[in-house]
Formats: structure tokens, C-alpha cells, sequence
């Protein structure tokens, strides 16, 4: 039972950290005003760059990584053109960018014959003295290099978004964009760069569930990861620490299917499968019958900003 | 000390217009002419066609090849299946568009084709009803079907307000899993390798009514014949346009906002799960894994394309039909994944987002 309970745990970050980087990216353009659905197609973009890069240079994985934010960030700059400078509808936008993405990437994985090509990933890194406390070590100082860097992304932007002055332009941009337009701040400009910015992080998140979780690129890999993550942003009411938690729950949650099938316990495989999407749509439910409405959103989430039509 | 030196005048230089300097200015448009617009329209679909055409010649398939491939489709072969997929199409294209007409984004499009398969295939598998019967049987049951778990997430939004982008499109994960859980579980095809139920028997097939016209295409346009009528001339379809033209104000006057939304989500998924039974009962003859692939963004875009307007479903969902057929040949013939008719539907979509932007403002280049 604890042999149990220690694999389980101790995997549980790997499953995390695409919700939690994924999470964090969307909150980034959301507090900039920018309701952004695009998540699931940029994890897409992110992880077969990621895959593609590693392929092509036969190893380095941290390069593959970078590549993979590189690539999420462009195409997000397709999203920026839409809803910053053309005002397209951001919730027919973000969906136009997801499948864009599903096509895209589908298409280049198959031309290239990506598909099902193992890589070597990214091992474990041990924190050599605290790695060797019992149980504990294991779980929290034994996790690859972009889970603890993961932890340290969180403490620069939640310092970012609450500490500086561009964070709080940022965020002004989100709540109130006429007022911070009237204040001299550019709109436009923030909320691009909170995309791409944030894209960057959701490319990370792709990139890491095919070049250090799997290992392996198949299409549509991602298998609805980045629509949980935006529910997670609505769960964690915008905020990043608690968005964190809430990534870390659904690592847990995702981390014991294949324990529990390995532990010999009989469940149907595929309703098994369910549960990450069932417990999300549990924890909108609580978040719904808990929360009241409009409370921690951020003012202007949805809304174009036209100075031209300005009432 | 202070700084004199920005009250004098040199220091307006910058302000001064630089006669080489050219600025973009937007004006908001009062209105424009009918024609201008459907130029607008036409032009925004050139462009994501030719952009289409561009990646699809990267991809290795050059536009003379094309041309030749889309020309292919209207010969009597190809036609009869341009007509039989336009059928789950249609269907799925109203289902979006009548939930989208007072603001339900129901992305659950897939889930609810699944589940109308399901139920159609349960009433065969089980047996249920004599054979004159069935076939009208297995149709209503999937209406059912697609209704129910589209009922769901409308129950979420209104009990719960939990928001229906995100729960439609997890019901879809979760009723593919419950297809994948009986397709290789207890309605596998004893005699198949393959994850798919047994075949309908004849009198459980949407029949050929002949000069290429399946049954399914019937009860098609026979939605969209009702679906038109509640929409334009129903008292339930001046509510939606209440509701959709301002939602406070309508609860003001009494119109019943909760039964409204809650009934249109429930016909939505029932034109979804409609589609779903035409799919398993004409195409696959038998409940397959992939019956409803690719098709939420397909409704999704028929919706978007025809406003939301019945009648212009069916002529931009035979459209998107000539596309899927097309799709399928390239995949047989040149092996382009058949994604590529997602990609190209989402360059569509984007390109004619856009030219609303310019039916809306004017850019202008001043100096």
C-alpha cells in the first residue's frame, strides 16, 4: 500500500505541470482581458515542435523545449491579429485556433512521419542530500528539471503580475481597458504581448507532455488537456497560486489511472478515463454552487476594446 | 530649476505632422449596402481558399490536382456521397446554429452524435419493436439520446452555472470513452477484430430512395423545414429572438427564459443526435468508432457561415459535404490526413471573422 501510494504521488508532478504551465499561460492573457479557448491547439503546436525538434537535432531535449514555446508563441500571434487588431469574437477565435491547430499539426506530424517516434526525453534530477529522505524524497526531490522550474515560472509571475508596473498595466488593461487607454497605456500592445507571453508558457506545457512525459508524438496527443486547464483558470479565480493546487489535484487524478491498473485492481479501462473530464466538470460545478458570479473575473474578459466606439 | 526648455517652441517640432507620415485611421460605418458587404463576404472566402490551396500545395498536392479533384466530385458516384454526407452535415450544422441563436455554445456536438448512435444501436442490438417499426424507433431513440446529454450540460449552466464551452466540450472526451468502453466491451462483433458492434440488419438501414438521394438527406431537410418554421413563424423562435436581442429585458416582459433555453439546448442535441443515427444507419450501417470525428467545428462553421439561418444550413452544409468528400479522396489518393479538412475549415472561419471587422470600420491612410 505505501509502495503504492509513494509511485502514485511521485508521478503525480509530471502529470501536473502541463496543467499548471498551461493554466498559468491563460491566466497571463486573462488578466489582460483576452478570453483565450486557444489552449488545446497551442499544446498541440508546442508539443510537435517539441517532438519535431528533437527528431531533427537527435536529442536535446531543453532546446526542444525552447523551440516548442518559440512555435505556440507564432501562432498565438495569429490569435493576437484576430482579436486585438481585427475584434474577431474571442470565443470564435480561440475555437478557429484550436482546430486550426488539430489540422496543422496533424498534417505536418503525417509529412514528416513524426508519428510514434520514441525520443530519450528528459531524466530525473536528483537533489542529491534531500533525494535520499525516505518517502518524501522521492515524491518531491526526485522530478525532473522543468517541474522545479515550473515552481520558480509560478513565483515570476505571480511577482510579475502583482509587483511591477507593467503586471499592474497589464491587469489595469484587463479590468478597465478605456480607463487605462485614457491613462496612456496601450491596449493593444499589452494585450498582444500578454498572448504571446502566455502562449509561450501553454507551448512549454505541449512541449513537455511529448518530450518528457511521453516521450512519443501521436495526433491530438494533448486529449483534451488544455480545455481542463481553462477550467482550472476559472477554478483557481484567476489567481496562480491557486491555480498550481488545482493542477496539482488533477495530476494526482490523472497519475493513479495507470497505477491502479498496475496494482492488478479490475476497473473498466475506459470509464477509468473519464475521470480527469468528470472531475473537472465536478469542480465547476463546486466552483459554480460556491462562488458568486463575477467576483474575482477580470472586468473586461471578452470584451474587444474599439477606442473608435467608446461610450 | 526647471526645465524651460520644454515650454519653448522647439520642443512642439515633434508634435507638428510629418508631412511624409502616414497614419491609419478607423472609422465606425453607420451602415453599409447589402452588396458591399457580400463583397466583403466573398472576397474574405477567396482569400482563405487560397490560402488553403497554398498549404495544400506545400503539402504536396499542387492546385491543378485539386482542380481536378473537385471537379471529380460531380459525377454521379461522388454526388450520390456528397448527398449522403451532407446529411449529418445539415443536421449538426442546425443543431449548432439553433443553440447559438440565444447564445447556448453547444461544442458538444460530437458527444451528442455519439450518444444518438449509441441509443440507435441499442434499439437494434436489443431488439426492440417489431421490424416495420424499428428503423422510425432507432430515429426517435437517438433524438433522445443526443438530447439528454446535451440536456446535461444545459442542466450544469442553469443549476450550477458552470459554463457551457468548457462542459460540452468535455462531455465530448467522456462519451467517446463510454463508445470506446462498449465497442471493446460488450458490443463488440463477435466475429470482427475490429471495435464495432454488429450490422444493422436491412430493415434497420436508411434505405436509397434512387437518383442518389438517401432517406437520411429526408429526414434532413425535414428538420430544417421545422427548424425554419420554429425559427421564423413559432412564438418559441420570437422568444429566442427576445432573448438574444436583450436578455434582462426579456425577463422583464415575462418571456420564459429557462424553459426557452432549456428546450432549444434539448432540440439542439437532438438534431445532433439525429445526425448521428443518419451517420451509424446509412454510412456505417453499424456503430464504428470514428462515426462523429471532425464534426463539432463543422457545425460549428456551417453555424457561423449561414448565421444561424435553417435555410442557409443546408446549402453550406452540402458545401462542406463537397469539402469532406474531397478531404476523404486526398487522404485515399495522396495520403493528406484527413484533418486537413478541419484546417482548412478553421482557415475559412477566421478569414470570414475577419471581413466583419471591415464591414464594421473603415481604414483609412492619412497623412
Amino acid at each position: 500500500m505505501t509502495a503504492f501510494l509513494i509511485n502514485w504521488l511521485a508521478s503525480a508532478p509530471t502529470n501536473a505541470v502541463p496543467y499548471a504551465l498551461a493554466a498559468l499561460g491563460l491566466i497571463i492573457s486573462e488578466r489582460a482581458g483576452v478570453l483565450n479557448l486557444t489552449a488545446e491547439g497551442l499544446m498541440l503546436v508546442g508539443a510537435l515542435a517539441g517532438i519535431g525538434t528533437c527528431l531533427t537535432l537527435g536529442g536535446y531535449p531543453a532546446v526542444a523545449l525552447v523551440v516548442a514555446m518559440v512555435a505556440a508563441s507564432v501562432v498565438s500571434l495569429l490569435f493576437a491579429g484576430l482579436v486585438v487588431v481585427l475584434r474577431v469574437n474571442q470565443v470564435i477565435a480561440g475555437l478557429s485556433i484550436v482546430f486550426f491547430c488539430q489540422g496543422l499539426t496533424g498534417l505536418i506530424g503525417t509529412i514528416a512521419n513524426w508519428q510514434n517516434k520514441q525520443v530519450a526525453g528528459l531524466g530525473h534530477l536528483a537533489i542529491w542530500p534531500l533525494s535520499e529522505i525516505p518517502v518524501i524524497g522521492r515524491i518531491f526531490f526526485m522530478q525532473d528539471a522543468v517541474a522545479y522550474l515550473t515552481i520558480l515560472i509560478f513565483f515570476a509571475v505571480n511577482w510579475w503580475l502583482s509587483s511591477t508596473l507593467t503586471g499592474l498595466r497589464t491587469r489595469s488593461v484587463g479590468e478597465n481597458p478605456a480607463a487605462a487607454d485614457a491613462a496612456g497605456i496601450s491596449v493593444s500592445w499589452y494585450r498582444v504581448l500578454a498572448i504571446v507571453l502566455g502562449s509561450s508558457l501553454i507551448g512549454l506545457a505541449g512541449g513537455y507532455i511529448s518530450v518528457v512525459n511521453v516521450k512519443l508524438w501521436v495526433t491530438d496527443m494533448t486529449g483534451g488537456r488544455g480545455w481542463i486547464a481553462v477550467a482550472l483558470v476559472v477554478f483557481a479565480r484567476w489567481a496562480p497560486w491557486p491555480a498550481l493546487a488545482g493542477a496539482l489535484l488533477f495530476g494526482c487524478i490523472e497519475a493513479i489511472i495507470p497505477h491502479i491498473a498496475a496494482a492488478g485492481i479490475r476497473v473498466p479501462q475506459y470509464l477509468m478515463m473519464m475521470t480527469p473530464y468528470l472531475a473537472t466538470i465536478a469542480v465547476m460545478m463546486w466552483v459554480g454552487a460556491t462562488q458568486r458570479t463575477g467576483t474575482s473575473e477580470p472586468g473586461a474578459l471578452g470584451q474587444p476594446h474599439v477606442r473608435e466606439e467608446r461610450r | 530649476m526647471h526645465d524651460v526648455s520644454a515650454l519653448s517652441p522647439e520642443s512642439r517640432t515633434n508634435v507638428k505632422p510629418n508631412p511624409t507620415h502616414f497614419r491609419l485611421v478607423l472609422d465606425v460605418r453607420q451602415s453599409l449596402p447589402a452588396w458591399k458587404q457580400a463583397l466583403f463576404l466573398a472576397g474574405s472566402l477567396a482569400v482563405g481558399l487560397a490560402i488553403s490551396v497554398a498549404i495544400l500545395a506545400v503539402a504536396g498536392i499542387s492546385p491543378i490536382q485539386l482542380g481536378s479533384e473537385l471537379i471529380g466530385v460531380f459525377n454521379a458516384d461522388s454526388l450520390r456521397a456528397v448527398l449522403v454526407q451532407a446529411a449529418p452535415l445539415m443536421l449538426v450544422g442546425l443543431g449548432a446554429s439553433i443553440a447559438f441563436r440565444i447564445g447556448f455554445w453547444n461544442l458538444g456536438l460530437e458527444g451528442q452524435m455519439l450518444f444518438g448512435g449509441i441509443f440507435a444501436a441499442a434499439v437494434s442490438i436489443y431488439q426492440i419493436g417489431p421490424p416495420e417499426t424499428r428503423l422510425l424507433l432507432m430515429g426517435v431513440a437517438s433524438a433522445i439520446g443526443g438530447a439528454l446529454w446535451c440536456l446535461l450540460a444545459g442542466f450544469l449552466k442553469i443549476n450550477f452555472r458552470v459554463n457551457e464551452i468548457i462542459a460540452t466540450l468535455l462531455l465530448n472526451y467522456v462519451a467517446v470513452y463510454f463508445l470506446f468502453h462498449l465497442l471493446y466491451g460488450a458490443w463488440q462483433d463477435a466475429r470482427s477484430a475490429f471495435p464495432q458492434s454488429t450490422p444493422f440488419k436491412p430493415f434497420e438501414r436508411l434505405s436509397d430512395l434512387g437518383f442518389g438521394i438517401n432517406s437520411g438527406l429526408l429526414v434532413s431537410v425535414a428538420a430544417i423545414t421545422a427548424a425554419a418554421w420554429l425559427v421564423h413563424f413559432s412564438r418559441v423562435g420570437f422568444y429566442m429572438r427576445v432573448i438574444s436581442a436583450n436578455r434582462s429585458m426579456a425577463k422583464v416582459v415575462g418571456v420564459p427564459i429557462q424553459t426557452v433555453t432549456l428546450w432549444i439546448v434539448a432540440i439542439s442535441g437532438a438534431c445532433a443526435g439525429i445526425a448521428g443515427f443518419v451517420n451509424v444507419a446509412s454510412q456505417e450501417g453499424r456503430l464504428t468508432q470514428s462515426f462523429a470525428n471532425g464534426y463539432v467545428f463543422s457545425g460549428v462553421l456551417i453555424a457561423f457561415l449561414s448565421r444561424n439561418d435553417p435555410i442557409a444550413v443546408a446549402v453550406v452544409g452540402f458545401l462542406i459535404a463537397v469539402l469532406f468528400i474531397t478531404g476523404q479522396t486526398l487522404q485515399v489518393f495522396y495520403q493528406i490526413p484527413f484533418t486537413m479538412v478541419q484546417l482548412i475549415e478553421a482557415i475559412i472561419v477566421m478569414s470570414v471573422a475577419s471581413s466583419e471587422f471591415f464591414v464594421r470600420h473603415r481604414v483609412r491612410w492619412i497623412r
